[in-house]
């Protein structure tokens, strides 16, 4: 489908694929970070999450069935893509993920280093 | 704004927003490297959300659109005569005790016409959502099906 060309390819070298970089949200509470992607047609299986060097590195191959002969293409097949710096403190561990609805919850916990903690303060 | 796509002119419609496109998109791409990592904020203009492909199976009409974080009972969809019609509301919020950091995900009220090339039977109109993918099923009406028609000799 010649609309792929809107969506160019960054990144990807060897992936026939165009490469997209999902939308996100990022929300922090004091016991974790929470990110959320936009992964619309992702089935868990294609997705792959890791976290190295306080990288963290969403990626998730999306093939459309043909439904039939096409009149009209605004999206296809495509590669998600994006990478996060990750602050040091994340008990990698723990981290889970959830895909609902084609939205990725992805949970960072926070190690008991990075949580804020209430500090005594003795009468010297 | 009434997306319309027929088979005869869809390819030079895109081909004319591709070149618009890619020109934009390349220049959002310098802007976003500047501004970041990299990522990129999608915010599609007003009138494009969601995005959607049209195909004919010969005996139906397939609408499918990128719909993440919605469920069936998020997406309205009518027809009327020829002109489909989906629309919903998208609900981005901040989860209770936290604090937003980064907010690319917006809430989004929308509503997307399609000018169908042939005409359907809303009777048998079928929708369902899944992993975020719309699916709109249309079957034809008996006339709009192609046939072959037997040359007698």
């Amino acid at each position: 489908m010649s609309n792929e060309t809107a969506i160019s390819s960054r990144e990807g070298r060897s992936s026939a694929l165009p490469t997209y970089a999902p939308v996100c949200d990022v929300y922090e509470s004091k016991d974790e970070i929470l990110v959320l992607a936009d992964l619309p047609g992702v089935t868990p299986d294609a997705l792959r999450i890791h976290l190295e060097k306080g990288e963290l590195t969403i990626e998730a191959r999306r093939s459309m069935s043909a439904a039939g002969r096409a009149l009209g293409a605004e999206f296809g097949d495509l590669e998600f893509r994006r990478r996060f710096g990750v602050p040091g403190g994340i008990d990698a561990d723990r981290i889970s993920a959830e895909l609902t609805n084609g939205v990725l919850h992805l949970h960072l916990p926070k190690s008991d280093a990075l949580r804020p903690r209430r500090i005594e303060v003795r009468a010297g | 704004m009434t997306t319309r796509w027929t088979t005869d002119r869809a390819r030079r419609a895109f081909s004319d927003f591709d070149e618009m496109f890619s020109s934009l998109e390349a220049f959002r791409q310098l802007m976003d490297r500047a501004y970041d990592d990299g990522a990129r904020a999608e915010r599609g203009a007003v009138g494009s959300w969601p995005r959607a492909n049209l195909a004919d199976s010969g005996t139906a009409l397939v609408l499918t659109a990128e719909v993440p974080g919605l469920s069936d009972k998020d997406v309205n969809i009518t027809l009327n005569q020829d002109v489909l019609t989906v629309s919903g509301e998208r609900k981005t919020s901040v989860p209770e005790g936290y604090t937003a950091y980064r907010q690319e995900r917006g809430s989004i009220k929308f509503s997307r016409s399609f000018s169908l090339p042939c005409r359907v039977d809303g009777e048998k109109a079928t929708a369902a959502v899944k992993n975020g993918i719309l699916t709109v099923t249309l079957e034809k009406v008996p006339d709009a099906v192609p046939r072959q028609i037997a040359v007698t000799g």
